[in-house]
């Protein structure tokens, strides 16, 4: 295990996995991220996050006071809603940040509330989710009893309510616009940019969305100051990040680190290495809807500049390590399912070529395609570049990118493998599969169960 | 009995929450509220939420069908949802789906027998650093082992 060298200030005791309550938050001078933001002018807040260079979480990692710059001058009310839908296959980092820390967010809503000049903020909590959206209730209770939320937080005569709404299963209501057809009480479609939610967004009103780790980082950077996140720095990626490692790694788990750590340090050095010290396979670097690596990259650095010039994203951050058991065209197959299932059907590309992607993987991983099935696929999926195939950059959200990325990706690093599956009629792997909890439930004779759907 | 009789305080209490132009917002909580006491949604429940959220009962149904979370049938007294996607997937869910399924008897639609499970294989649950995972009710359990499985269903009546 490496020493770092750094204090980790999101989560600090996360194998505890204790709910910093509001006494204690006070002792280590909580709330002061909303005191301090009360003594300053919104335009300085906002001046000292873009100084800061904090970059959104959520995926896009789009500048977040630059973001909160695109408001409309004088146009009120003004929402913020914070995007705690987490719902990217292998991202759970927003979970124990609600969970542990819920009135660091609390504060960090408050203060982006004062730099945005909005009265009232919403959480939007995935309705997995039920113990984050009652400790954040709970949290927000004592807030307003303790009079730093209402109609005069801190007795400055200023008003910020902060609500938690609650998601009930959709992936999508993580796209931003989505979240907020879906917090106006309908089915959760997204909406076509522009207008961008900075215009138009909540009720038709300027709205700023940022995920929960943006926002929790806002109070950090006020008390600390941007030289403090900046210090951390790989290329124009600042400050620390959570990631999420899961996988055949010894030791999965959320890791708070400066962007400048490599993915084989991160699997390596802080997890632990590969189970039975196996070989990588692939990693997926970013959430599953970004574009594999291959092991001969393990040395990316894992900031957003790092990620990209490796061919991928780091979207939210969450890493998938694969080992070698792991079979290629299996696992996309099971992505596949994913995006096909969580496809809002809006749009012709996303919905059918999504569920034809899948169609095609399942007759390539149980036997019965043809070459000719390959290069139908290959004309769908494209080459897990943006803007190539039929689907992505022709929809009206990213989740049609989304789909296709994987698929692209994957025939890009094994096509072989695909080659191979249609000529041996469908998976060799198939009596091989022992990846039961690490190695919890061995069984490499185990019949071959298939995905529900 | 209606649902959502004597809830007339909460409601509001929920509506309280967004712009009283915009009381639709409360739509996913109510339901929400419906499906905390009966465990699923009903017809008749959806056409109660309509009335006292201020839309119709299609559109109450257009809503409800399109979030997995909202159960149309009566599940099980626990209702087990377990993430089947890719990192719980590599850690044996398809395999630990398949022995919850057989061990306790309990078939992919609908509950059991004797009415004490249902389960239901879903995406991912944002627990795939404790692959893999499952929900018991609104109880996250991961890192899950036969033994563990055993362990919680058990303690399950
Ligand atoms: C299909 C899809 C799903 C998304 N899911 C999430 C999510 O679960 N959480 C999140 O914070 N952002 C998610 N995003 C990104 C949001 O649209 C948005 O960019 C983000 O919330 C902005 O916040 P940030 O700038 O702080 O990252 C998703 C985007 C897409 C296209
Ligand atoms: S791209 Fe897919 S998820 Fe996004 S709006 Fe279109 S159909 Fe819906
Ligand atoms: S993949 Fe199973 S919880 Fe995320």
């Amino acid at each position: 295990m490496p020493v770092d060298t750094f204090d980790k200030v999101y989560l600090p005791n996360i194998e505890e996995n204790k709910t910093e309550w509001l006494q204690d938050y006070l002792k280590g001078g909580g709330y002061d991220g909303s005191k301090k933001a009360l003594e300053m002018a919104p335009e300085t807040i906002i001046n000292v996050v873009k100084d800061s260079g904090l970059r959104g979480r959520g995926g896009a990692g789009f500048p977040t006071g630059v973001k909160w710059g695109f408001l409309p001058k004088d146009v009120h009310p003004r929402y913020l809603t914070v995007n705690a839908d987490e719902s990217e296959p292998g991202t759970c980092k927003d979970r124990p940040l609600m969970e542990q820390r819920p009135h660091t967010l609390i504060d960090g809503c408050i203060a982006t509330c004062l730099a945005i000049e909005a009265e009232a903020a919403y959480i939007y909590i995935r309705g997995e989710y039920y113990k984050s959206a009652k400790v954040m209730q709970q949290a927000i209770d004592e807030a307003y009893e303790a009079g730093f939320l209402g109609d005069n937080i801190f007795g400055s005569g200023k008003k910020v309510d902060v609500y938690v709404h609650r998601g009930a299963g959709a992936y999508i209501c993580g796209e931003e616009t989505a979240l907020l057809t879906s917090l106006e009480g309908y089915r959760g479609y997204p909406r076509l940019k522009p207008p961008f939610p900075a215009v138009s967004g909540l009720y038709g009103k300027p709205t700023i969305i940022n995920n929960v780790e943006t926002i929790i980082s806002v109070p950090f950077i006020l008390t600390k100051g941007a030289d403090w996140f900046k210090s951390y720095v790989h290329e124009r990626s600042t400050g620390l990040r959570l990631y999420s490692v899961s996988g055949h790694v010894k030791k999965p788990g959320v890791l708070e680190l400066p962007m400048t750590v490599t993915l084989r340090e991160m699997i390596y050095d802080y997890c632990g290495g590969i189970r039975n010290d196996h070989d990588v396979k692939f990693v997926i670097p970013g959430g599953s809807s970004v574009p594999w690596l291959l092991p001969h990259q393990l040395d990316t650095v894992m900031s957003m500049e790092g990620v990209n010039a490796a061919g991928s994203f780091l979207g939210s951050a969450a890493v998938m390590v694969l080992d070698h058991t792991v079979c290629p065209v299996w696992a996309v197959t099971n992505l596949s399912a994913f995006y096909r299932h969580e496809s809002c059907g809006q749009c012709t590309p996303c919905r059918e070529g999504s569920a034809w992607m899948h169609k095609i993987l399942m007759r390539i991983e149980n036997g019965g395609a043809t070459m000719a099935d390959l290069e139908t696929l290959e004309s769908i999926a494209g080459t897990g570049k943006p803007n190539t195939g039929m689907i992505s950059g022709k929809s009206i959200c990213a989740l049609g990118d989304a789909s296709a990325w994987p698929v692209g990706s994957a025939i890009q690093c094994f096509r072989d493998e695909f080659v191979k599956h249609i000529e041996e009629g469908g998976c060799s792997y198939r009596n091989k599969r022992f990846w039961m909890s690490g190695d919890k439930f061995v069984n490499e004779t185990a019949e071959h169960h298939p995905r529900w759907h | 009995m209606p649902v959502l009789e004597g809830r007339q305080e909460d409601i509001e209490k929920i509506c309280a929450k967004y712009p009283p132009e915009n009381r639709r917002s409360a739509l996913l909580p109510v339901l929400w509220m419906v499906q905390e006491k009966e465990g699923w949604v009903s017809q008749d429940s959806m056409r109660e939420v309509a009335d006292v959220v201020g839309v119709t009962a299609a559109e109450v149904y257009e809503v409800v069908s399109f979030y997995t979370m909202f159960q149309q049938k009566p599940t099980g007294r626990h209702h087990i949802a377990f993430c089947q996607t890719l990192s719980c997937a590599v850690c044996g869910a398809y395999e630990a789906i398949a022995y919850i399924c057989e061990k306790y008897n309990v078939p992919k639609h609908g509950p059991s027998e004797d009415g004490r499970f249902s389960i239901e294989a879903v995406e991912c649950i944002g627990a795939c650093t404790e692959a893999p995972a499952m929900l018991v009710g609104e109880t996250l359990h991961g890192n899950l082992t036969p033994e563990r499985i055993d362990e919680i269903l058990s303690n399950c009546e």
